[in-house]
Parts: structure tokens; sequence; C-alpha cells
């Protein structure tokens, strides 16, 4: 890139209309870290930055990471948009906090209406998240000692099927480590899982990077007033205000989604008793009997019979933490702000849907905007304006990296019909918990992806990855053999458009 | 005058509990219908070794241990024969005492295994542990953990042989019928417990049942499961009696009892889903209506609840066909012939015999049901396979009685798209497995050496009344060489081996490799020349006739497997060493077969394969090969199908689809 472009826009290149916009994407590992570039002709009038994560990464990568992103956009950036709470989208700021609060500008900082913290609402939001990390860091901390018990060893193992079920408890042990780590900090988890407060990225954006100031918002909200923006609008699609949208991961009919799993319910209550059981705290420690039923375990009770240890269940209930550990995933990856950027004289949009899962997805269809789409139902009377922006989508940043439940199948990807739709996905398997690989990427949304897109599918690294649930077919030819189908003009323009480094993925969106 | 004791004992123990669950006994139009008297088989029960620390209730087949892992609290027993709790019926139905709690689980627990006992015409016998290594231990009774989990589920471990139920804090959709945050406890469902012992007796009956080879098996588990649990629903007449009643004259007693059926599910959350298949509520008129079958739905369904919906559904209107069938006439004398009933009250004598019939056609169903799982393959099962068990076993038992029953199966699967592989004629002929098959007179004359040496199980096993004999007899019967109360026994596995070693005739019967095995992926035998295969669960059958003919059948399956490789798209066996495990890029692929002997004239009856290899020549020495078309389809599903449909649950903490799952079940509920 020219020294040039990465000047500080000066006040006279704000009023220029932007035709245009140039999206990076770092190769940082499985997790979001874009850059937006909005330009008027070949003037740079605006930069957007959204999230910095990885699921896991040393502070040497992200450092070159962030040290290129610095260089990229000179001192700062207009906007700085986190869109949610996960490791994956927040590490960064964790790791390279020198490097984002010196000689870096942060003009204003973007995040939805559930990070505004000391609203009642929120708070609430935040004691229940609060109370469910603390309890699924506890049960995966409870699990761990379990598995790694002798004792537990002995009975689970010795002469009891071969082993196998002491193989798939430690299998299912590190699952729920993995999602411990997604939603805090080691040290914090390592410590028993004592939940104090924002992942230390959100914290240090909050408390440092956000010097002037977070806007909040929420759907519905229209942004349409930033200097440099000119013929730029912005529309607030997620996350939904209702409670009920933000823990629902899928939807119950077939075709909502790329799988159709319900809801998974009851793990509310498990997270109650596993605060109590580990002194915790909270209403979980209710017993549920009168005191006078109960009796002490003496060494004569069955239970305690050491020829039956193999059928104790001291451990059993802790597996409900895996669903605990989704409901509480689903339910953070729906707070995420999800943002249709429109070039308001084309009507072509970027959409930034952070890791928004189908609840959200579900609700923007009903956000009730004063204006109208521009495309016509079938009976003549003008879409619904989440439907039209989704028609004129021609950049999508693929939700939750690929996996099934990220992008809405009837409510999302079918509506993204432009013919010029492109789309970045950031998955990297060298760089990814293990259990994700089962989810991510979706061969369902894979394929779709490459139909629409005609292969103009921009993954962050294809190795490992496949397009099919056999891996037979590896992906990255498939996306060759996906691009054949665009014209000679689209593939020529296509390939102007798109760039790539070791370190970033660009792609030039025509405004 | 001298006392004279009494040394009769009774025939049962009489246990009240809930019909449904408790939240039913909180609305004043089920309050009177909530609560039953469950009639449990008399059985001595150990009131505990040391007062107040034994399981409590525990009997022959099930021990009740109430020990709460998440509080790290026990309960003290309930003691059943306490002077007071006899004489009471068994303690109140109460949530708040968790003595009652083992005393309901408890009592749907045997209530379940009488009725499969009763099917069946032999012992329940829960599946052995496995021990490392391939050895295998009696397990007596099955344990249940009343308060062990805190979310709404519950399971059966197989691994730990026991039932575990959980509690929760409620988040009712319905704040009328569940008080918001009271604790729910899943151990107080009647349906949770009928379907969680339905697993555990299935499990000891058919151990590959929880392998997922197609997408129709463990939606087979859940859906039988909840067969169980919704018939035995209905042969209770008291509950019926009191519905039926209430509908004063709008005797659309069929969309009645659908509606019926679905409530009982729905009070507990999820358990009601597989029913919900069955119908819905109009909402135009409000009325409740039977749900179209589309023959679609089995084509493209395959998460396994909502596959096992299908079946459920398919069931229950066989249930509803059966039950119009046998009240046609009722109607009309209650009618006048007019079939159109008066407005007001239905006169209680008719209420009496509707909800009788209802009752005597749900056991009907549920008999049936369950008895043919003596008909069914042992490995891959699919609905299909199913409905011909279904009626393969009731022609069995009743020759031509009561075949417009056999239809109303038939029709209702139909109906559904259900329909058994590689029958050419959708017919009851068609469709029940061929009785006494074309046998060469060589393999006859083996077969009925094998037949002689059943007699001799037969002998040994028949009087025994104790099921850890009946274990040891089986077990000796159906192995190698072992020793039985001083007597060698040269077994069942032995006996074949020796017999059918090499043999084409019998290849070509079974469709298992019992000649150039390797060839075809199959291991050679641990003890002797021969391939590898396992004998499975033999049993003597005994039931009685609507004629009052007894049946006497001698059932054992015998399943085999091959490791395969699929590279390419082509199908390479490939032998599997001890131990080996089937890595990412091959499969176990099964067969298996299941006989029937019939004692009195030592005839072989049934067959009832799931091939392991292709179909065979006619006759003649040929090299086997894998049924391809089973080893692509259970590919296709493993590597395709199963794992899109999996849960999300799954997807994230299982390694894979088909190996290693901790707790099959536990899983399966995890909605």
């Amino acid at each position: 890139m020219a020294k040039k472009k990465t000047a500080p826009a000066k006040p006279a290149t704000k009023s220029k209309t932007v035709d245009g916009a140039h999206v990076r994407m770092y190769r940082i590992g499985t997790g979001d870290c874009f850059v937006v570039k909005f330009l008027a002709g070949k003037t740079e009038t605006f930069k957007m930055m959204i999230d910095c994560g990885a699921w896991q990464g040393s502070k040497e990568v992200f450092t070159e990471h962030v040290t290129d992103l610095k260089k990229y956009v000179g001192d700062g950036v207009d906007v700085l948009v986190v869109t949610h709470e996960h490791k994956d989208h927040v590490l960064g700021f964790e790791l390279c906090e020198k490097l984002f609060t010196k000689d870096f500008k942060v003009g204003e900082t973007w995040m939805s209406w559930a990070e505004e913290d000391g609203a009642p609402a929120v708070e609430k939001l935040k004691k229940e998240h609060g109370a469910k990390k603390k309890a699924l860091a506890a049960a995966g901390g409870l699990m761990a000692r379990a598995v790694n018990d002798p004792a537990f060893h002995r009975d689970q193992n010795e002469r009891h099927m071969g082993g196998q079920l002491l193989k798939a408890q430690e299998r299912f042990a590190a699952s729920v480590s993995g999602f411990v780590d997604l939603h805090m900090d080691a040290d914090l988890a390592a410590a028993g899982g004592e939940y104090i407060g924002p992942l230390k990225g959100m914290a240090v954006v909050k408390d440092q990077i956000a010097a002037k100031g977070i806007r909040h918002f929420k759907p519905g909200d229209i942004i349409d007033d930033m200097p440099g923006l000119k013929g730029v609008r912005i529309y607030v699609l997620g996350p939904p205000k209702s409670w009920e949208s933000i823990k629902k991961e899928d939807s119950a009919e077939e075709g909502e989604t790329y799988d159709h799993n319900k809801e998974l319910a009851g793990s509310d209550a498990f997270a109650a008793a596993v605060n109590a059981f580990s002194g915790n705290g909270g209403a979980g420690g209710t017993l549920p009997f009168d005191r006078s039923f109960e009796t002490d375990m003496t060494a004569a009770h069955p239970y305690e019979n050491e020829a039956d240890a193999w059928r104790r269940i001291d451990n059993d209930w802790l597996m409900s933490a895996g669903s605990l550990a989704l409901r509480l995933n689903t339910g953070i990856n729906n707070l995420s702000l999800a943002l249709a950027i429109e070039f308001i004289e084309s009507g072509r949009v970027m959409l930034f849907p952070g890791d928004a899962e189908y609840g959200s997805w579900a609700t923007w269809h009903d956000i009730p905007w004063k204006t109208k789409g521009r495309g016509k139902n079938d009976d003549g009377s003008p879409k619904h304006l989440t439907e039209d922006l989704l028609n004129r989508t021609v950049f999508y940043k693929v939700a939750h990296h690929l996996s099934h439940n990220g992008t809405a199948k009837r409510k999302g990807l079918e509506m993204m019909t432009h013919d010029d739709l492109a789309a970045m996905a950031t998955l990297d398997y060298s760089v990814i918990s293990k259990d994700w690989k089962n989810t991510m990427p979706n061969q369902g949304i894979i394929s779709d992806l490459l139909n629409q897109t005609k292969g103009r599918l921009m993954v962050m690294n294809t190795k490992d990855l496949f397009a099919d649930a056999k891996k037979t077919r590896e992906l990255a030819p498939e996306i060759e053999k996906a691009r054949r189908r665009m014209s000679a003009a689209e593939k020529k323009e296509f390939e102007a458009a798109h760039d790539e480094s070791d370190l970033w993925i660009d792609y030039r969106v025509k405004g | 005058m001298s006392v004279v004791p009494n040394t009769k004992r009774p025939a049962s123990r009489k246990l009240r509990g809930y019909a449904f669950d408790p939240s039913l006994s909180l609305q004043l139009d089920t309050v009177t219908i909530n609560e039953i008297v469950y009639k449990v088989p008399w059985e001595e029960l150990e009131p505990g070794k040391v007062a107040g620390q034994g399981p409590g209730p525990a009997g022959e087949y099930v021990e009740v241990v109430d020990y709460d892992p998440t509080v790290k609290k026990l309960y003290a027993p309930v003691d059943l024969n306490e002077r007071l709790t006899l004489a009471m019926d068994g303690l109140d139905p109460s949530e708040a005492n968790p003595q009652f709690h083992q005393q309901m689980v408890y009592a749907v627990a045997m209530t379940t295994i009488r009725n499969f006992e009763a099917a069946l015409g032999r012992k329940v016998i829960w599946a052995p542990r496995r021990l490392s290594g391939g050895g295998e231990e009696y397990v007596q009774r099955l344990r249940i953990y009343p308060h062990a989990l805190r979310e709404a589920n519950a399971y059966y471990s197989p691994q730990k042989k026991a039932l575990l139920f959980g509690y929760f804090q409620a988040m009712p959709a319905d704040k009328t019928r569940h008080m918001p945050d009271a604790l729910v406890f899943t151990c107080l469902s009647h349906d949770i417990i009928a379907h969680e012992t339905t697993h555990a007796i299935l499990d000891g009956m058919y151990p590959y049942y929880n392998e997922p080879t197609n997408p129709d098996v463990l939606a087979f588990h859940e859906a039988f499961a909840d067969i169980v649990a919704l018939f035995q629903h209905f042969t209770f007449p008291e509950v019926l009696k009191h519905q039926i009643a209430k509908t004063r004259g709008n005797l659309e007693g069929q969309n009645l009892l659908g509606q019926l059926a679905q409530e009982f599910g729905s009070a507990m959350g999820c358990y009601g889903s597989l029913r919900d298949a069955i119908g819905h509520i109009d909402p135009k008129t409000k009325q409740w209506r039977p749900t179209e079958p589309d023959p679609g739905d089995y084509e493209s369904t395959m998460e396994p609840h909502a596959r096992g919906s299908i079946l459920v559904a398919a069931v229950f209107e066989a249930f509803l066909s059966m039950y119009k069938h046998e009240v046609a006439d009722l109607l009309r004398i209650a009618s006048d012939g007019s079939g159109n009933l008066q407005a007001g009250e239905l006169l209680p004598d008719l209420v009496h015999r509707l909800a009788a019939e209802a009752s005597r056609c749900s056991q009907r169903v549920l008999n049936m049901c369950i008895r043919a799982l003596d008909y069914c393959p042992p490995v891959d099962l699919t609905f299909g396979d199913f409905l011909r068990g279904i009626i393969t076993a009731d022609i069995d038992l009743k020759g031509e009685a009561q075949h417009e029953f056999r239809l109303a199966f038939i029709d209702a699967f139909r109906r559904r798209g259900i329909y058994p592989k590689g029958i050419k004629v959708l017919s009851v002929d068609s469709i029940a497995h061929t009785r006494s098959p074309e046998i060469g007179p060589q393999i006859g004359q083996l077969i009925g050496i094998i037949a002689e040496f059943l007699r001799d199980f037969r002998s040994e096993v028949s009087y025994c009344m104790d099921r850890q004999q009946m274990f040891d007899i089986s077990r000796c019967f159906s192995g190698g060489r072992s020793k039985l109360n001083g007597k060698s026994i040269l077994g069942l596995h032995a006996r074949m081996l020796a017999k059918f070693d090499g043999s084409y005739d019998f290849q070509r019967l079974t469709r298992l490799a019992w000649a150039d095995w390797g060839n075809v992926g199959v291991a050679d035998s641990r003890d002797e020349y021969g391939p590898r295969f396992a004998v499975q669960n033999l049993r003597l059958v005994s039931r009685a006739a609507p004629n009052g003919d007894q049946v006497n059948n001698i059932v054992f399956s015998i399943v085999q497997r091959a490791g395969v490789k699929i590279k390419n798209g082509t199908i390479e066996p490939h032998v599997l060493k001890d131990g080996e495990a089937d890595d990412d890029d091959s499969m176990i692929f099964r067969g298996g077969c299941t006989f029937v002997f019939d004692l009195d004239t030592l005839d072989l009856k049934y067959v009832i394969s799931k091939p392991l290899l292709g179909p065979q020549p006619e006759s003649g020495r040929h090299a086997p090969q894998l049924d391809e078309d089973r080893v692509r389809a259970q590919y296709e599903y493993q590597f395709e199908t199963g794992p899109n449909a999996m849960s999300e649950f799954r997807q994230y903490f299982d390694t894979g689809f088909a190996r290693g799952l901790p707790e099959p079940f536990a899983l399966l509920h995890q909605h």
C-alpha cells in the first residue's frame, strides 16, 4: 500500500461522497479483525475498525498483525466497532493493549445496547451472564478435577469398558474447558472461575481505547451523520432487545437455519445448582427437601460399596455443563452488534453481523423501520427494509465463522440474491478449538455461499477445510471451481478487487 | 384359640402414585384422575441391611438409591413393608417427600417391567456389564437415582445400568400449570419413568440398537420408549373413564384419545415433543385434529426425535383404528342403530365399556409392539423391520385371528411412507417373514441337531425362576465350552462354528460370512478355526395364544462384524485387529440374524436377517461380497446425513458420530 493513503483524512476530503470501500480481514486465527476504509474515488474519507480477536493467540502473532494494521490505518481510526464480548473478537485488545493505547487515535467507539454499563436491563443481563460464566468455569473445574482424580480413574477404568467411558469423559471435560476459555480470561478460569467483570480485552476498550466515549446502538437505529461518510447510511439490525430472541440459537422450523436443533432448555437451573455447589452463592443452594429426610452416608451404604463403585454418579450431573456452555455462547453471540452499511445512491450494502445467530437474524425482519424497502414483493407492495437490504447485499462478513447456526437460511442467506455478492469468512483451522471443527464450516452454508457468490468466497485459511462432510473435496479447489461460473468481466473485476498477503486478505467493494 | 398364621402371599403390592405428573393434581378437571393405585407384583423388598442405610426400595429388578450428588445428600429409604405404609397403599403422593419419589419410581418401573414380561413371556434381564477384555458380568438390579441431575432431563446410562433423573426450577411457558421457580421433578412423571425404563429393557435385549447405523435406529429407541409410556398410560381405565365421560356425548372418542395422548406428554416439556406428530388443535374450531400423515416426512426427517415421532404417530393411528373397530357395535347399540348419540351426559355403563375397550386395545398394541422385538434383526433396525416384526409376531401367536388389527398397522405405516425393504406386495402375507424358510436337506439336518440342543436348554431353563441362573444358563448354552453345575456343555457358539464353518448353504440362509470370511473383513474366531461372530440373547419364549395354545419358541440372534474402508468410492473390506478401533477412514459394518425355533416341532420357524453379505447365488460356492447397498447406506448416513442431523450438543461434545458416545441417551434428550 502506498504510504500516501495512510495520511489522516483532511476535513475537505470528508465532504466527498463515498463510492466504495476497502475491506481488509486480518488473518489472525479464527476470530474477527477487520478494517474498512471508505473511499471517494481514490480519497480515503473514513476508517472503521471492527473487532480484534482470535480464539487463541500469542502476543507475538497479534503484535505482528496489529503493527501492520497500525501502519495500514496511520494514526488511528474514525470508528472502532466492538461487536460482542467473546475472545475471538476482543483478545487482541488485551494482548496488544500498549499498541492500541499509544499512538493510536480512536474517534468514536460503537457497541451494542447490551454494553451500556449501568443501564438496568444491561446490568441484569450481565448479572445473568456472569452467573452462568461462573457456573461454567466451576463445572469445567469440577470435571477437570474429576477426570484427573486417581480414584475416579480406578472406578471408571479398571475392568470397565476398557476405559471407554473415561476417555469420553476426558474429551467432554476438554470441550467444556474450551468454552470456558472463550468466555473467561485464562488466569480467572484457572483460579477457579471467579467471574469479576468483562474480558480483559473488552475492559481495555471501554476504559482506555474508547477515550472519546462509547455510542450504544439498538435495532432500528440509523447512523447517517458521520463526517466522512457522506452518501453512506448505516442501519443497526441487532442485537434484538428481547431476551427470548437472544437465547434462541435456532428456529424450530426446518429450513430456517442450516440445522434444526431445539433450544437448549434447563441449563439456567443447572447454572444455579453448580454455583451453589461450588460455593459461588445464588439461589440454587436451596435444598429440595426438608432436612428431616436426610440421613448420613455410612460405609455400609450400597452407594459406598467398592465393588459397585462403577455405578456411582458423583460427576454425571456435570455433563449439563455442555448445554450451559452452548446456551451461554449463543446468548452472547446474539448480543452482537449487527450492521448493514448502505451506499445510498447505488443501494449496495455491506453486511457485518458479528457472530449473530438465528435468534438475532429472525428479529431483523420485525424491526419497525420508518422507511420501506426499494424492492417490491410479489403483490407489488414494497419489501420490508431488512429483506431489501439483504437483497442488495454485495459484501457479507460471514457470521460465526461459517458455523451451522451463524447464518440464517431462509431469513438470511437465501435473501442475499445480488449478482455481485462476495463473502469473507474468519475461519482458520490452525487456530481453533478442536470442538469447533465439528460445526465449522457447515457444508450447507459453504455450498450455498459458493453458489451465490460464484466463488467470491474469501476464507481466512482454507488449509484442512473441506467442502463436504466426507472430507473428499478440499475447499480451495472447490472455490476455484465455483469461480469459473463468473463471467469474464466479473472475473476480471474480482481479481482486481481482491488481494492478499500472509497477514491479510483485501477486497474492494464497489459502492 | 391359637392364631393361624397367614402363609399366603399377596399377588400385588398396591402403591399410590401420580397417573401423569404432579402438575395435573393442581388442575381441578384432572385432579381426580391424577392419583391412581399401581399394582406392582408382590416381591420381598430389602428394607436395608442397616436401618436407614439400604437402598430403598430394592427388589429383584431394581434398587432405588436416593443419593443426590448435586447437594451431597442422602435421603432415608422408604420402607414399603412398614405396617402403616402397607395399610395405606404406600405413602401419600407428595412432591415434598423424597420417600414418595422413591415409591413412585419403583412403582412405575416395576409396572413397565411387568408389562414387558407379560408380553414377552419371559423375565427381563438387564444388559450385562461389559468388562475390559471382553468379559461380561451379570447385573441383577437396575439402579435408579431419583435425584441425580439438575436440569430438565432424565436418562438411562448403559454404562452404569442406571436411570438418572433430574430436577430443576421451573421456567414454565404456561404459568397456570407450573408455579414459576417451583421445583419440578422428572422422577414423578409416569411417562418419563416408563420411557427410561424401556430404554434399559431394550438395551438388555439388543445392545446394538443404540448404534446409529441408519436414521431409524436412535429414532426407534426414542419412539419405542414413548410408545410404551403412552400405551401403558392408556391401560389405566380409570384415567380414560373420566375423560370419556367429560366429553358429554360428543363421541369423537378417537380424537379425544389423541388429544389426551399429547397432553400426557406435554406436561413435562420435551417428552411431549415425540407426540406432536399425532395431531394439533385446530386454531379455528378449537378442536383437536389428527395430523394428516405426509409420506415425504419419512424420507426427509432425520433428526432422531422428529423421526421417532413418525413412528409414534403410526402406532397411534393403528391403535385408533383398532379402537374404532372395537367400539362400533357399542355405539350402534347406544344410539339405537343411528350412530348418533343423544345429547347430554353419557350413561355410566357406556363410559365404562368404552374405557374398557380403549384400555384393552392399548394393552393389545403394547403387547404387539413389545412382542415384535423377538422378530427383529439384532442390528441396524428400521421402522420397516419393526412393522414386519409386529405382523410376524402376531401371526406366530394368533394365527389367522384378528387379521384386521394387522391391517390397521400396515395401513398406518403405509400412510407415512414406511415400507419394509425388499417387499414386492404390500399385504399381511408378504410383510410377515416367511414361515419355515426353505433350507436344503443338509443344512436342515444340522439345524435339527441345533434344535435338539436347544431343547436341552429349555429343560435347564424352563423351571428356573432365578434370573441370575437364567443368565448363567443362557451364557453357557450360547457360548463355547463351559461347565454348568458340573456338566460339560458345548454351547451354541461352538456348535455353530463346528457345523457351519465353511458352509455356503448356511451363508446363503443367513447372509453372514461362514466361508471366505477374511475376504469380507470378518476376523477369525478367537477360539477355534472359523469366522468370528457372537451369539446374543438366547431366550425361551412361552406365550399363551388366545385359543389356549401354548407357543414355545427359542429365540437367539447372531451378530457378525466386518471392517470396511471406503476409498475413492470403492468398498475395501478390512479385517480389524483386536483392540483396533475404527479410525477415521474405516467403519464397522455389522450384519446379524435372529432365529426363531419352534420347540415342539423342532422347526426353524423364522430366520430374520440383516445381511452382511450381498445376494448369494442359489447354489454353489461363490466368494462372498459385502452387501454393497447396506455398506453405502450406512456410510452415507454416518458421514453425511447423520452428522448433519445431530444436535449442536453432539456436534460440539462428541468427536465422532458413530463412536465413543459417553452417554447416548443423555445426549438424545438434550434438545
